[in-house]
């Protein structure tokens, strides 16, 4: 749908007149105006014509009437993709509306008309802001995307204004019914979420005061009651069941005929065990008379064995006896022998050990004799040497003694040699050096020289002198006192080192100092000689000499009296030893064969004595030996009647074997009889006692009824557990629900909002390059701004920006209607106010950009700023009625 | 010579009825011990003078003192009616404590009867009773039955136990032992004979019956309980057998499989008593499948209906939901909630999942189904 032409008549301030816009292109098409022109007027005088029925009485309509009154008309000229149409509309008085075609034919009237209207706005006009013109025509001042307000209808105008989105966006979607599932789904959902928040918590659990967490609650509460109940029911139930027991027992067991037959029993056994008792004591009786005769038999035989046994003992030690002094008497014999055979070898073996030592004595003396010989010759041999080393140990001492005497060593020679060589040395110095006076006399006045005659031949001054002239005087003489003063003192140290050492050896020169060291050469030389002949005579000293003379000489005064060969005597003492010693081996194997037969005498001694002693022992045994044969023969006469009477007592002790009752069993039988007796007393007894126990227990707890309270318990605890069960599936049932249906409206969600972002965004783009909007998905309208990663709610946004938004998104929405179909005008009633210039030249390019495929009308005051929009120019014709 | 006597058995005084809430626990636990009176009404009513419990008058061996006091007054205050109890299964002479207590207790007009040696009831009428002697005997003691009696007596068996193994019917297993032969009256010469154990009125035999609980205790027997009015015009003469209904409650446990078409909540009210719900117990069980919309549409009525028995209990979880397009369109056409529609639906159909889940997905699905209705497009 695209408007012509709007025409008006008798419209407030257009009373009494018609005027008519035109001009109104496929585009954009802008009505620049000043205040006061009428442009609202238009605005809402096209708003009625399309959202007030032509019988309407209300607000809108009366706000249309100039204040002088009338009926105000409407008349809005349209095209349609079928043709061109005008759609009339008079209100309050004579009410009318028409639709006419381009050829002014009646399309419809009155209702009908309003019926096409309402076809032409997709069938939701009518009702004010219902219909798609509703979203996107702009009136003055608007800033919000929706009307503002809390009265009634405002908050309708805001609700219809939702089911027209949600249609639009719907439809255009294709796929998503969203105004009525929508709404529906907010129930469903709101009902669900209730239902379950009733139930169970976020987290899917019983909720705390809920009636499920109630049940399991009660669930708890009652199995734990059960749990504190059950033992005590069970301990009732055994103490019913063991009562029970225990008076079938208790019954049993005092039963008369129980007890009867207990005393039988217990009798019939005492009676038993008595006869079994004395059949045993006749039986021991008859054994003891057996044993008794057993033992006499034994007794007689063994007198047989025994008088037997001993006559044939006597006779053999007496073979034994006599067996035994013979040996003794054979051994006595041979040790007689041996021992005189010993006695001779051992006096043979002395005399042998006697000649043996006699021939070792003179031996000795043989000896000694030749070593006195020996030892004379070696005594004149050492009394020569040793006069000769007393000779020469004497002129050693006589060397010794002259070469102390000299005293003079080879250093204290070479010592005054040196200073002398010095002080000749320093001499001839001086007098090379020193003032020679020469006395050339012509006279034989004779010069002196420190008093001294001065000789003719030169003589050096080599100290300060005086010289004393005949005849002149004197001539004092310096050589110099520092040249002569030292010469004069090395001279003089000099000569007293030469004469400290001529001093020491007590000579007066040098010469006389040789000469003495030339004799002490010759006394050393000889004193050696000397002492290597000592040394050669008495190597080790001359003392040691002398001693060794000295036992020459002691040993050269022993002289034997008959001296023998030694030699001889050797030979013979060899023999002698030869035959002391088989004289001896002789003599010790005499004794020991001689001990050995000592032995064997005492061995044999003592066998005799043994067997001497036994056969006395035996002797003494067997008594007289002439009874002994009588008693024997007696005692093998008794035996027969022993035997007899021990088969008789045999015979009778098996006869009665035979027949005994066993005593063990019979005493047994009666221990039995007897404890079973015992124990049922004492199991009545014990019964009893329990029994009583039992009914004191049964009856407290039996009072209590806890059968029936434990039954009923349970069976609540089971009800509770079913309900429980039943909430927990009405909780799984919810919750899936609940999970479908947010999946579901998530998923409706983005369809939804797609093809809003996909128109809104490039116009989104002019104005704020990279910006996102955010569209809620109760609204279905943007609610915040994202710019530069900050995303800013619609509520804090600038005026202008606020604006801008509210315009783009209803280009968006208007874009979407021309899909759908349903392509409507966008009119913009002085809607940018609050832009600045920058933003209204993007608003005017992004209208530019809508008005390619979309008519967009624009009422303005602002006739600079907006003479930048472009577009065509609506015209507005005013005639009087 | 007529003799008159009324039977019942499986009185159960004291059962608990715990699984019930407590409204309608402490309504049936007082309809048990007010079949005492009513039993004695009817005894009164048809000129029969005495009533014989065939076991398990009591629920618990050892029951609260105040439910034996309460029962044994209740006896005594029916002074002209004999009142012949039989230990039963539940409360066989094992429970010493209990017929030790009945013994100090009991009123004159109360027979303990708990020797199986013949009672003479009446002149020339003897009774045979046969006291479980535990719980499980695991013998016939109704062979005591056989024992003589004086010439020309009417013979009365009395017992309580399985003449068949209904357990072992019921599980297919093996029949266990100490189970009275069918024939008993025959071979033991009774006239009649009267049983207890089974809480379903049951005739075994021309003369024996099981006379049911007097007042019913559970779903499994959808009779009207009572007690047997047993008429013996004289020895070896059949017995009259009529029933004399005494029961309080019905307990109704309804199994419907229903089917997608069919009108649900119709089905459902039919099996339905019209009257006098509050005394009526019902346990539903529903089975097969619906559409959603039917599955809703019988959700509601079993939400209308529930309240006005004295217990209700519904079980649809064999129940299937048969979700079919047009059910899915009438959640919505298209968006999300159709969506969330068609995930579930297939989740609950697919093969690939454990029935754990799809059940979880069919149940929610149902869920969404009955929520959208309410909220009208």
């Amino acid at each position: 749908m695209k408007l012509r032409a709007i025409e008006l008549a008798n419209i407030r301030r257009f009373a009494g007149q018609r005027a008519r816009l035109s001009g109104l292109g496929d585009g954009l098409t802008v009505l620049s105006e000043p205040n006061e022109f009428g442009k609202s007027t238009f605005f809402d005088a096209l708003h009625a014509v399309f959202f007030e029925r032509h019988r309407a009485m209300g607000a809108p309509v009366k706000a249309l009437r100039p204040h002088a009154g009338g009926a105000p008309e409407v008349t809005v000229e349209i095209e349609l993709p079928e043709g061109r149409f005008a759609i009339f509309k008079r209100w309050l008085s004579r009410p009318q509306a028409r639709i006419t075609d381009a050829q002014g034919r009646i399309v419809a009237q009155d209702d009908e008309a309003e019926a096409w209207i309402d076809a032409l706005m997709g069938g939701t006009a009518g009702g004010g802001l219902a219909g798609p013109s509703g979203l996107v025509w702009v009136r003055q001042g608007l800033l919000g995307l929706e009307p503002e307000g809390t009265t009634a209808e405002e908050k309708r105008a805001r609700e219809r204004g939702l089911n027209t989105r949600r249609d639009l966006l719907s439809s255009v979607a294709g796929e998503i019914e969203a105004m009525t599932g929508g709404r529906r789904m907010d129930a469903v959902v709101a009902r669900v979420s209730t239902a379950l928040a009733v139930l169970a918590t976020a987290t899917g659990k019983p909720k705390a005061g809920g009636a499920w967490a109630a049940a399991l609650a009660e669930v708890e509460a009652l199995e734990r009651e059960i749990a504190a109940l059950r033992p005590r029911a069970e301990r009732l139930s055994g103490d019913l069941a063991r009562r029970s027991d225990v008076q079938r027992q208790l019954t049993r067991l005092t039963h008369p005929e129980e007890v009867a037959a207990r005393d039988k029993a217990l009798k019939t056994a005492k009676a038993a065990q008595e006869a079994a008792k004395a059949h045993a004591a006749q039986l021991a009786q008859a054994e003891t008379a057996l044993r008794l005769a057993q033992t006499e038999e034994q007794a007689a035989q063994t007198a047989i064995d025994r008088l037997a046994a001993l006559e044939a003992r006597l006779a053999a030690l007496r073979d034994a006896q006599e067996r035994a002094q013979e040996k003794a008497q054979a051994a006595r014999a041979r040790a007689e022998d041996l021992g005189q055979r010993e006695s001779e070898a051992r006096k043979t073996a002395e005399a042998a050990t006697i000649a043996a030592r006699d021939l070792r004595q003179r031996l000795r003396l043989a000896q000694k004799a030749r070593l006195a010989q020996e030892a004379r010759a070696r005594a004149t041999t050492l009394r020569q040497q040793y006069s000769r080393a007393e000779t020469l140990s004497q002129q050693i001492d006589a060397f010794k003694a002259k070469l102390a005497l000299i005293g003079l060593t080879q250093k204290a020679l070479e010592t005054a040699e040196e200073a002398q060589a010095t002080l000749d040395r320093l001499t001839a110095q001086a007098e090379a050096q020193a003032v020679q006076i020469t006395p050339l006399p012509d006279g034989a006045a004779q010069a002196l020289i420190d008093g001294q005659p001065l000789g003719p031949e030169p003589h050096p001054v080599l100290a300060a002198c005086t010289l004393s002239l005949p005849g002149y005087g004197a001539l004092h003489l310096d050589p110099g006192a520092k040249r002569g003063a030292e010469t004069a003192r090395a001279l003089e140290q000099a000569q007293q080192a030469r004469d400290r050492a001529l001093e020491a050896c007590g000579v007066e020169s040098v010469a006389a100092m040789r000469a003495l060291w030339g004799q002490a050469q010759q006394h050393q030389a000889a004193l050696t000689q000397s002492a290597a002949h000592l040394a050669d005579l008495a190597p080790e000293g001359l003392e040691a000499l002398r001693s060794a003379l000295a036992r020459a000489e002691a040993a050269a005064a022993e002289t034997p009296a008959a001296p023998e060969d030694p030699t001889t005597l050797d030979a013979e003492l060899a023999k002698a030893e030869t035959a002391e010693n088989a004289a001896q081996a002789n003599a010790r194997s005499a004794q020991e064969l001689a001990n050995a037969a000592r032995e064997a005498r005492a061995g044999a001694e003592a066998e005799r004595i043994a067997a001497h002693r036994a056969f006395e022992a035996a002797q003494a045994e067997a008594g007289d030996p002439q009874t002994l044969a009588a008693r024997l023969a007696a005692a093998r006469d008794a035996l027969p009647a022993r035997t007899k009477a021990r088969i008789e007592k045999a015979a009778a002790h098996q006869a009665l074997a035979q027949n005994a009752p066993d005593l063990a069993t019979a005493e047994a039988a009666l221990t039995r009889a007897q404890t079973a007796a015992d124990q049922a007393r004492q199991e009545t007894e014990a019964l009893s006692r329990e029994l009583t126990e039992l009914n004191s227990r049964i009856a407290v707890i039996a009072e209590e009824g806890i059968e029936e309270t434990l039954a009923e318990l349970e069976g609540r605890a089971a009800e509770a557990q079913d309900r429980a069960a039943r909430y927990g599936t009405e909780v799984q049932a919810l919750t899936r629900l609940r999970a479908a249906l947010d999946a579901a409206r998530s998923a409706a969600r983005d369809a939804y909002f797609r093809p809003v972002i996909r128109e809104l965004q490039p116009l989104l783009a002019i104005l704020h390059p990279g910006a996102v909007i955010e569209i809620d998905d109760q609204s279905l309208l943007p609610t915040a701004l994202t710019r530069d990663g900050a995303e800013e709610s619609l509520d804090i946004l600038s005026g202008g920006t606020r604006e801008q938004l509210a315009i783009l998104t209803r280009l968006a929405f208007a874009r979407l209607f021309a899909q759908a179909g349903q392509a409507v005008p966008v009119i913009l009633d002085d809607a940018l106010v609050m832009s600045d210039d920058d933003r209204i030249e993007a608003m005017f390019t992004a209208l530019h950009r809508v008005a390619r495929d979309q008519q967009i009308i624009v009422f303005t005051c602002r006739q600079r700023a907006f003479a930048q929009l472009g577009g065509a120019k609506a015209q507005v014709t005013v005639d009087p009625l | 010579m007529t003799f008159r006597i009324l039977h019942a058995s499986d009185l159960h005084l004291g059962k608990p009825f715990g699984g019930f809430p407590e409204t309608i626990r402490n309504r049936l636990r007082e309809a048990r011990h007010g079949a005492l009176a009513r039993l004695a009404a009817a005894a009164r009513a048809h000129g029969a003078r005495h009533v014989m419990l065939a076991g398990d008058t009591f629920d618990a061996e050892t029951p609260a003192p105040e439910t034996l006091r309460h029962a044994l007054a209740a006896m005594a205050e029916e002074a002209d009616i004999g009142w012949l109890l039989l230990p039963g299964n539940h409360d066989s002479l094992a429970a010493t404590e209990l017929w030790r207590r009945i013994a100090l207790q009991a009123p004159e007009n109360l027979r303990a009867l708990t020797m199986d040696a013949p009672v003479p009831l009446a002149p020339g009428v003897s009774l045979l009773p046969a006291p479980c002697t535990q719980r499980r005997p695991g013998r016939d003691l109704t062979e005591a039955m056989s024992a003589p009696t004086p010439e020309g007596d009417l013979r009365i068996g009395l017992g309580h136990g399985a003449i068949t193994d209904f357990t072992a019917l019921e599980s297919g297993e093996a029949a266990a032992s100490g189970i009275i032969p069918p024939d008993r009256a025959a071979r033991s010469g009774l006239d009649y004979l009267a049983l207890g154990d089974w809480h379903g009125r049951l005739q075994v035999g021309p003369a024996t019956w099981y006379s049911g609980t007097p007042e019913p205790d559970g779903f499994k027997h959808d009779l009207a309980a009572g007690a047997l009015l047993v008429t013996l015009p004289g020895p070896g003469a059949p017995p009259e057998v009529t029933l004399c209904e005494t029961g309080q409650f019905r307990w109704h446990g309804l199994d419907l499989d229903l089917l997608p078409g069919g009108d649900a909540p119709a089905l459902l009210r039919a099996a339905l008593p019209a009257v006098k719900r509050r005394d009526h117990l019902v346990r539903l069980t529903l089975s097969g499948r619906l559409t959603l919309a039917e599955r809703a549409a019988l959700e509601a009525e079993i939400a209308q209906l529930g309240p006005e028995f004295g217990w209700w209990a519904a079980d649809l979880s064999r129940l299937a939901v048969e979700a079919l397009p047009e059910d899915l369109d009438q959640i919505d056409r298209a968006g999300a909630l159709r969506q969330a529609a068609q995930t579930l639906w297939e989740e609950s159909r697919n093969p690939a999942l454990a029935q754990a889940e799809r059940d979880v997905a069919s149940q929610a699905l149902a869920r969404l189904y009955a929520l959208a209705q309410e909220e009208h497009p």
